[in-house]
């Protein structure tokens, strides 16, 4: 534990869920850590940066909460995977423990299972500000003594002491001497378990006891045991009869049984407090009627501010961002470094920029929803619902999450233990319509409905959401029929106090995972925008000037300038790659409604749906704005945003002369763009929570194929006006 | 012969009851783990609007438990 140079020191936090962890964590770091929320990090987990007062550091790992190292979910499992390998990567030098210190006893198993694992604990009593309100009293010394680990009270929320748990964390790190109960384990353990654990020590040469008896019950499953480890493993808890589920139960009875009296000895209880507020709540929202009642009018509730705080946020940052892009067109000389820049680059991030707001707004209304504790509640009233077609209580926390971005929703899936609910959460969440898609139905709708009044729009939004849902809740029953499992199913679950969100929390959470998704949405657009820019600039040898020069000659010398260069940049596009690559794949998706440019902005939003509109502006601002643009009138709805762009599209027309996005193409279109699976990001998150390819190609295949055969339905029956 | 327990749907709301054991070993691990122990008192304070689980309190601790987890609870008489 000395400061080797070079081998930075790492201290871990730990916890029961619910207990305050993630608050405290946030205190200790602020704006100092990362999540690896985006594929392409590999870091799976919460790292920051600890600063101490005389100037050192050390790196802080949030891991995951749970109840004891016997893990039923995935999250779970993580933990006792890091804390029974020394050799593991996040293995601590220090832990730090944080108790609820309201339910000392409740979280009083874990500790004492760390502290058998030989790890040094530092007991971080959390809540404090509660415990006083309550009028409990914990006698700090003589719960010290009888653990031999330091312990600091400390609250999260109030920030009190947090200053005190650094200076002894800090002691600890740099002294460096041992404490905890050394030799003399808190469990003692029973005669079968001294079997295994000797056997398990001398055959895999394992020091500490409890470190053997955890390897021979989690063997099947632990990541980092080698081959012949686990069969070694395998044979001795066969050979001994050893029946690990009734072992951990025996085990954590005693356990309880060993703490119990002495925290009963350290701790002051002022009576019961008898009625809060959480009980007065719950009997309205998780009444048996207004429960439900009240849920979705929550979620309406959200739903309208996404599409009202579109009209303020999104307009603004279309009308801003796109006069600053103007504006910089004009000032710059004309050079294929300024096309690049304003006419691939530029649209295709204000692209993303447009819906960045959106998402804000969507993951703070959720991480609000999570934080008072409303979330807990919602998985209680609806488990059943969910079980119906496959899945958990726990997969409403995914697909409210999906709403705004698949890719968190998906990996806050592993609390999920049972691997089909959770697979089947997994494959279906990515049908929830996430934010990305919004701009896509702005411009969509309007297009397929051009005359209709705006709330007929705002319905057809609304029902965009209703379909997407109906879509995973129908692909959530099929893989229900197909898929089979052995694993138990839980629910189980904690249903924590009603607490005024901590903001500091809200806004780190929110903070988070809008700058995960803009760097994750961002580089991949950006990339796209600047390979779509190169293959609509470029054709093969002197076809674009041909095509040029062929307009030219043939025009009519009444021809208005304005009108020919618009023309010829068509022509160009039609004989660029792209304009190749669009038509070759013409056949294919003429059946659906679509031309050849709708195939390149198809192709290039398989990479993340969002790129839809940049690439839209880019195929439409490669020909010139004509003249004849009007000013923008003062906006009445979200669905008059993207007026220019709309109107290009609605005047493009088939080589027939037929208008390309009638009443069926648009409706065609919004069908795709709902259903079809059009996001790297998603395909490698699912990669990576599954753990094969399997998964996620059979996801691609029938999210798009269903598109395809939805959309083809939907653009043969409809009329095309 | 008698049965000398009962399990949390026979309970009235707003009812408690000592817990005796817990059956179940595969469910066992996690609501030992949870808390919910021989010796603690277990109170029903709702069945779910849509039925099919329990919102109980434990020692002052909220849980949702399935109706499976619910039976491997015996409480006392
Ligand atoms: N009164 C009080 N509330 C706190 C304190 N620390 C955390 N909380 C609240 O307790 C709730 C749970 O805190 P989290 O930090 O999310 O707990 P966690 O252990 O990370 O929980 P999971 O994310 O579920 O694992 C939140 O509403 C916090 O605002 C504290 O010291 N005092």
């Amino acid at each position: 534990m000395s400061d080797s140079p070079g081998k930075p020191l790492k201290v871990a936090l730990l916890g029961n869920p619910n207990s305050g962890k993630s608050t405290v964590f946030n205190q200790l770091t602020g704006l100092r850590q990362k999540t690896g929320n985006f594929p392409g990090v590999t870091v799976d987990m919460k790292e920051g940066r600890l600063r101490f007062p005389s100037g050192f550091d050390a790196t802080l790992i949030d891991l995951p909460g749970t109840y004891s190292l016997y893990p039923t979910s995935s999250d779970e499992k993580i933990v006792a995977a890091v804390l029974t390998n020394p050799k593991d990567h996040y293995y601590p030098d220090v832990l730090v423990y944080i108790a609820d210190v309201t339910h000392l006893e409740k979280h009083m198993l874990l500790l004492t299972q760390l502290l058998d694992l030989g790890i040094p604990v530092l007991l971080a009593l959390n809540m404090s500000d509660t415990a006083a309100e309550m009028g409990i009293k914990v006698n700090i010394e003589r719960l010290a003594g009888q653990f031999h680990i330091p312990v600091v009270p400390i609250s999260g929320r109030t920030g009190e002491n947090i200053q005190k748990l650094l200076h002894e964390l800090e002691r600890v790190l740099k002294n460096g001497q041992p404490f905890g109960l050394g030799e003399t384990a808190f469990y003692p353990l029973r005669d079968l378990e001294k079997q295994v654990v000797d056997d398990v020590r001398k055959k895999l040469g394992i020091e500490n006891a409890y470190q053997a008896l955890l390897l021979a019950h989690h063997h099947s499953w632990l990541p980092f045991l080698q081959k012949h480890e686990r069969e070694t493993l395998e044979t001795i808890v066969r050979n001994k009869e050893f029946h690990s589920l009734r072992a951990q139960v025996d085990e954590t009875l005693e356990r309880y049984d060993r703490f119990t009296p002495i925290v009963r000895q350290t701790i002051q209880q002022a009576g019961n407090a008898p009625d809060t507020p959480t009980d007065r709540i719950d009997a309205v929202l998780t009444h048996r009627v207004g429960g439900p009642l009240i849920f979705f009018g929550v979620m309406l509730l959200v739903f309208m501010a996404i599409f009202f705080g579109y009209d303020t946020t999104g307009g603004w940052v279309e009308n801003t961002t796109g006069a600053l892009i103007d504006g910089l067109a004009a000032s710059l000389n004309e050079s294929w470094f300024s096309s690049l820049l304003t006419k691939g680059v530029l649209p295709g991030l204000q692209g993303v920029l447009v819906f960045v707001p959106q998402i804000a707004l969507l993951f703070l209304l959720i991480t609000i929803l999570e934080e008072v504790g409303y979330m807990a509640r919602a998985v209680f009233i609806f488990d059943k619902t969910m079980r119906r077609f496959g899945m958990n209580g726990r997969s409403i926390v995914a697909l409210i999450g999906g709403g705004a971005c698949a890719v968190p929703a998906i990996m806050g899936a592993r609390t999920i233990s049972n691997w089909k609910e959770r697979l089947i959460t997994v494959m279906v969440t990515p049908f929830i319509s996430c934010s990305a898609r919004i701009p896509v139905y702005l411009v969509l709708i309007p297009v397929a409905l051009p005359t209709s009044s705006w709330w007929t729009k705002a319905l057809i939004f609304g029902g965009m959401y209703f379909f997407g849902l109906s879509a995973a809740l129908a692909a959530a029953y099929v893989f229900k029929k197909i898929l089979r499992t052995s694993d138990p199913s839980f629910l189980a679950l904690e249903l924590p106090e009603y607490r005024m969100p901590h903001w500091k929390n809200v806004w780190l959470t929110v903070w988070e995972k809008v700058k995960a998704f803009i760097a994750g949405a961002g580089k991949i657009i950006f990339l796209i925008s600047i390979a779509l820019w190169i293959l609509g600039n470029t054709g093969p040898d002197g076809a674009l000037l041909e095509a040029e020069n062929k307009v030219r000659a043939e025009a009519a010398p009444t021809t208005s300038k304005d009108e020919l260069d618009d023309r010829v940049a068509a022509k160009k596009l039609e004989a660029s790659y792209a304009g190749m690559l669009g038509k070759s794949i013409e056949p294919a998706i003429r059946p659906l409604g679509y031309d050849w440019k709708i195939g390149i902005a198809l192709l290039s939003s398989f990479a993340a749906r969002e790129v839809f509109n940049g690439t839209m502006y880019t195929i439409y601002s490669l020909e010139s704005v004509g003249a004849q643009e009007e000013e923008e009138a003062a906006d009445q709805s979200p669905f008059e945003r993207y007026g220019r762009l709309r109107r290009q599209m609605t005047n493009d027309r088939f080589e027939n002369g037929d208008r390309i996005y009638t009443f069926a193409t648009g409706i065609s279109l919004l069908i795709f763009y709902a259903l079809a699976m059009q996001c790297m990001s998603t395909l490698a998150v699912v990669r990576r929570e599954t753990g094969s390819w399997k998964w996620p190609v059979l996801q691609f295949l029938f999210m798009s194929g269903l598109a395809y055969l939805i959309a083809w339905l939907a653009y043969t029956l409809l009329p095309k006006i | 012969m008698q049965r000398r327990y009962r399990t949390i749907s026979e309970l009235k709301i707003n009812e408690s009851a000592l817990a005796i054991a817990v059956t179940d070993p595969a469910l066992a691990g996690k609501l030992t783990a949870m808390g919910v122990l021989p010796g603690t008192r277990i109170e029903l304070v709702r069945p779910a609007p849509f039925g099919n689980a329990y919102y109980i309190k434990v020692d002052g601790v909220r849980l949702a438990l399935r109706e499976e987890e619910a039976a491997c609870i015996l409480l006392e008489v």
